[in-house]
């Protein structure tokens, strides 16, 4: 049974349909990637599936529990983490603390001792690489330290499959090898992960299958090598993207 | 006062016009009780803060129904509540001033050469003792990682699996409680009648505008710069340029501060 599964998930935003019956379902441990245009729909499917947006018609299970309809936090509460592509860090916030949250709220594996959580939360930002940034607020960090941060956080509540919104985007080529690494790490820890990234080199490096969204649809579903050979994703997206 | 117009500012980006009315009724509620039984106004205080529960859960249930931007349609949503309620007031007493003439806060206290109002030095405590309880509240507990989360970023609080519809409302609960209390104190030491409330919810808004929404310390500080301010008004030239004088410093804090009342959100 797969982990998370969308079942004919349709958005509609006034008169523009940005997501038109979209089936997607995710195996436990797999790490899948999701490429598309701009305006494809990608972070709206994200949305839907981790509980922020309720779909115009059509269901998210996970685990074999029906989450679409239900309050904004349940899927947080069920194990779904997510990232966003623009990142929302908890501003007023120190690192540390915006960490703190999502372990004191956490669902699996809870501390009752407050010196637990913060050595859960100080392991999770040496785990990301901000462990010397701990003290320092949320907002003054730079946009690599800020998705660095938001992985953090959206490990903190120990989920079971992370939504990761265009980690990599906006990166320097080292801030997307360490991105690389972070997937490597994630993947042997057993994580499942459904990437959006918009770079197809970096995402065939880490996902054992991609999906395509074009126009609010899925237009291929494979492993790397086969989307890459689909002349349907030259003509939506490979041929304005690196290859 | 300013620190429950600040919260829930912060928790539902809504402005709420008609706080300064809610704290005339709970002066209101808080005078009924007191001509009624005697009760004292130390035990008022929990007493109006529960009767303004079921208006906090209408204003919280209302508020989350409003449209984006939520900062305006909150204003035209709570000015209307604001004039429901004083039209509500009216009907109930009279329209005529009451005040809470409990002998004993009239009474002065000694303290050396210092002669202070017992209802003055209350209202006084009472406050450094909300502002400590609730720094402590927010920064302590679960519930105020769940009210500080949510104020920052609702969806990314929910997404680390915060209720954020009850940090929300229990924010609604407090901060009107907090505001049927403080109509208590204002009672002992003014007049209430229906219209009494504009000009408190001018004083929260500045106070928000000076302090940044949810600086509880700064809030405090604020508070004791507006009463000076305000004292020396009415000392040098009467009490009819309060008013004026509140909405003159609203105006240019509003001017110096383009950041205005969306500006942080620490504690």
């Amino acid at each position: 049974m797969p982990i998370l599964e969308g079942r004919g998930v349709s958005v509609a935003f006034g008169g523009l349909s940005a997501l038109r019956g979209v089936d997607v379902a995710i195996e436990e441990r797999e790490v899948v990637g999701l490429l598309g245009p701009n305006g494809s729909g990608k972070s709206t499917l994200f949305n839907v599936l981790g509980g922020l947006l309720r779909p115009t018609s059509g269901e998210v299970w996970f685990r074999g529990q029906r989450i679409t309809g239900g309050p904004p936090w349940v899927a947080g509460r069920l194990g779904i983490g997510r990232t966003f592509q623009i990142p929302r860090p908890f501003a007023g916030l120190s690192v540390l603390d915006s960490v703190l949250v999502g372990v004191t709220f956490r669902t699996r594996h809870r501390y009752r001792r407050a010196a637990d959580r913060r050595a859960e939360a100080e392991r999770l930002l040496g785990l990301v690489g901000l462990a010397d940034k701990a003290g320092a607020r949320a907002a003054a960090l730079s946009l690599g330290e800020m998705k660095r941060l938001e992985l953090a956080v959206a490990l903190s509540s120990r989920p079971a499959l992370l939504l990761l919104d265009e980690l990599a985007s906006g990166l320097s080529p080292k801030g997307r090898e360490e991105v690389v690494l972070f997937y490597a790490r994630l993947r042997e820890r057993g994580m499942t992960i459904f990437a959006v990234e918009h770079s197809f080199g970096l995402l065939a490096q880490v996902a054992d299958r991609m999906l395509v969204l074009d126009q609010g649809q899925i237009v291929v579903d494979g492993p790397p090598p086969a989307v890459l050979a689909s002349p349907r994703v030259a003509a939506a997206y490979l041929g304005e993207e690196e290859r | 006062m300013a620190l429950g117009f600040s919260m829930i500012l912060g928790v539902s980006r809504s402005l709420n016009l008609a706080h300064g009315d809610l704290v005339v009724l709970g002066g209101y509620v808080g005078y009924s009780l007191w001509a009624a039984a005697g009760l004292s106004p130390v035990l008022l205080l929990p007493v109006a803060a529960l009767a303004l529960a079921p208006a906090a859960l209408v204003w919280d249930w209302l508020l989350k129904r409003t449209p984006e931007p939520k900062e305006l349609s909150s204003l035209v949503l709570t000015f209307g509540l604001s004039l429901l309620l004083q039209t509500v007031m009216r009907a109930i007493w009279r329209g005529e001033y009451r005040l809470i003439a409990e002998s004993s806060l009239g009474a002065s206290l000694q303290l050396g050469t210092l002669a202070l109002n017992r209802g003055r030095v209350l209202a006084a405590v009472a406050a450094l003792a909300v502002v400590g309880l609730l720094w402590l509240a927010l920064t302590r507990t679960r519930w105020g990682q769940a009210v500080r989360a949510t104020s920052i970023d609702p969806q990314a609080a929910a997404l680390v699996g915060i209720n954020v519809d009850g940090a929300r409302r229990s924010t609604f609960l407090l901060a009107l409680g907090l505001s049927g209390a403080t109509g208590v104190l204002f009672a002992t030491l003014h007049y209430v009648h229906p219209a009494a409330g504009v000009e408190l919810t001018l004083m929260a808004i500045v106070l928000s505008i000076w302090a940044g929404v949810g600086h509880l310390r700064s809030v405090l500080a604020a508070g004791l710069l507006l009463g000076m301010i305000e004292a020396l008004t009415v000392t040098g030239w009467g009490p009819g340029w309060r008013e004026p004088v509140v909405a003159l410093m609203l105006l240019g804090s509003l001017l110096a501060r383009s950041g205005g009342l969306a500006r942080g959100h620490a504690h």
